[in-house]
């Protein structure tokens, strides 16, 4: 009796969990096919008809095109350089031991405690004194940084898996350090590579508060931006609104299905234990 | 060989450096140095000792409720959010029929961004054609539905709803660390005649300790940061309802252009988050070996 009432609450659990998750999404995609009526009166209905006419005019109210290149823009670079950067660093803190070590390991994890949130008005600052205001450089740089406490923990957590003998006998053959780098470590660590760089893509594409305070304008601002202040112009049109919501979600999906795997084992592997 | 490497070393290190002196180090140094100042946008910071940090404690409503509603959302973040996180990763570790289609969909509103997240409860709840309005009339409680994000009534729960059952990052980190759990141990418990309850309330739950404190930690410390679902539903309001720690100082220093007493919140948002993390450390002794 027991056994029977735990195996329906656990089922009911379960559904209750799927229905959270999926539910608005889904009816946000049903609703952006629909007319200003039909989502006032037909509320949990299907549309009449599958008109796109909403996603094109997302398109054409808003500037969606430019945020979404924005978007990739920051996402590509920001990802690019926190990889190239950390990858370096991360190399270098897993295999070698020198002055000043214990002291860099300690700065670079006290980054872990400080929530984004307290830096808004020091990292306007900073970026507003080096000329990058509202500019996609000074994101990238942002987020680049922003992203360093993961990206190293994760790099040299992986660097620390492979064999020294590896690069023992790049030396004997003759390899300098560069080299050895670039031509035995960073090949074989594509793995690890791959699990930080999508960690760090999702931060860039996501990342709202640095945004919101490091742009102005239409010209650098991203995505997450674009629902904000779109918030407004389309009060008076909801199958718009749907329909740019859905245009924003849609892609992060996309990427979460195609690349599953390395998120979860990325995810698993980002959790900083101790 | 280190020696001959020390240049490689440095040559590697530096721009990381560079980059944590940019995002960090400098950040820290105006934010502490500037938070005993009086600062305004286009005037010079003039040091007023602890008269922002005393004005904060005393006479600022704003903050206090403020810094309630942070604690609050710590607090459940922490527990209940986890909680959930935790008893669905083990529910999916029995790997029945479905486990893969809704763990996959349980991670969709943790990928997509937050601003995203609060565009859809943002219409879910909208009074006029919002399904949860729309669904209360179809049971016939016409009384129930409302305005969700702006009654002072329901304001706060709603907010807190939209990131409170979402908790798939525990999940993934509780389903990876239940992976690893030797299938002997199970073995000899079934042997031993133990059931699945008791093999996951004595054998598994026990074990996961070091990962729950993770969670913990990292569910804990994500609420200080929670800003942009805020901002897309309700803004603070209504009044300061829901307003947290980064909405006042978002408010404070971009809005108002009081720099030195929005960075004096800021010291006080890093001291809250370092005490909730040395607390979760010691309470489940993270590090310590497990036996």
């Amino acid at each position: 009796m027991l056994k029977k009432g735990l195996s329906v609450l656990k089922y009911l659990f379960v559904l209750l969990i799927v229905l959270l998750s999926l539910g608005p999404f889904l009816w946000v995609l049903m609703a952006s096919f629909k007319t200003n009526a039909e989502i006032l009166n037909n509320s949990l209905g299907w549309p009449h008809s599958f008109r796109f006419s909403n996603y094109v005019m997302a398109f054409k109210i808003a500037p969606i095109s430019r945020f979404y290149i924005n978007s990739v823009i920051v996402g590509i670079f920001g990802t690019v350089l926190n990889l190239f950067l950390l990858g370096m660093a991360a190399y270098v803190l897993a295999r070698f031991q020198f002055r000043f070590k214990k002291l860099l390991v300690g700065a670079f994890s006290l980054s872990l405690l400080i929530p984004g949130a307290a830096m808004l008005q020091p990292l306007y600052l900073t970026v507003n004194a080096l000329g990058l205001y509202d500019k996609l450089i000074g994101l990238i740089i942002v987020y680049a940084g922003f992203g360093l406490p993961v990206s190293l923990y994760i790099l040299s957590s992986y660097f620390l898996t492979i064999p020294k003998e590896m690069e023992e006998s790049a030396y004997l053959d003759g390899a300098s350090f560069i080299k050895t780098f670039f031509k035995i470590i960073l090949p074989i660590s594509k793995p690890g590579f791959g699990t930080a760089g999508v960690m760090q893509f999702l931060l860039c594409w996501n990342e709202f508060q640095f945004a919101i305070i490091l742009t102005t304008g239409n010209q650098s601002r991203t995505l997450p931006l674009a629902l904000y202040y779109f918030k407004s112009q389309f009060a008076s049109d909801y199958g718009v609104m749907f329909a740019a919501t859905m245009v924003v979600i849609i892609p992060s999906i996309v990427v979460y299905i195609l690349l599953q795997k390395q998120v979860v084992s990325g995810l698993a592997a980002g959790a900083v234990k101790g | 060989m280190v020696r001959k490497n020390r240049g490689y070393i440095t040559l590697f290190l530096l721009p990381a450096v560079v980059l944590f002196i940019i995002v960090y180090a400098v950040s820290l140094v105006i934010l502490f140095g500037t938070s005993f100042t009086e600062w305004s946008a286009g005037r010079k910071p003039v040091f007023i000792g602890l008269a922002n940090y005393i004005q904060l404690f005393t006479d600022d409503s704003d903050f206090r409720q403020s810094a309630i509603n942070t604690f609050v959302w710590v607090l459940l973040q922490s527990t209940i959010h986890v909680a959930i996180g935790t008893l669905f990763a083990i529910i999916l570790s029995m790997k029945e029929f479905y486990w893969k289609f809704a763990r996959t969909v349980y991670m969709f509103p943790n990928i997509i961004s937050g601003a995203a997240v609060g565009m859809l409860f943002l219409v879910m709840l909208n009074p006029d054609f919002g399904a949860v309005n729309s669904i209360v009339r179809l049971l016939g409680n016409a009384d129930y539905a409302q305005n969700w994000f702006m009654d002072y009534a329901t304001a706060f729960f709603s907010v807190t709803m939209t990131w409170l059952p979402y908790a798939a990052v525990v999940t993934i980190l509780i389903l990876a660390e239940i992976a690893a759990i030797p299938e002997s141990l199970y073995e000899s418990a079934r042997i031993d005649g133990a059931s699945n309850l008791k093999i996951n309330l004595y054998i598994v739950i026990p074990m996961l300790r070091n990962i729950i404190g993770t969670c913990v930690i990292l569910s804990g410390t994500s609420m200080l940061q929670k800003m942009d679902i805020i901002l897309m539903t309700t803004g603070g309001g209504p009044g300061n309802e829901t307003m947290n720690l980064p909405i006042y100082i978002y408010k404070t220093a971009l809005m108002d252009n009081n720099f030195g007493y929005s960075n004096s919140v800021g010291v006080f948002l890093i001291g809250f988050g370092l005490i909730f993390v040395l607390l979760c450390r010691n309470l489940f002794r993270i590090g310590s070996s497990q036996n």
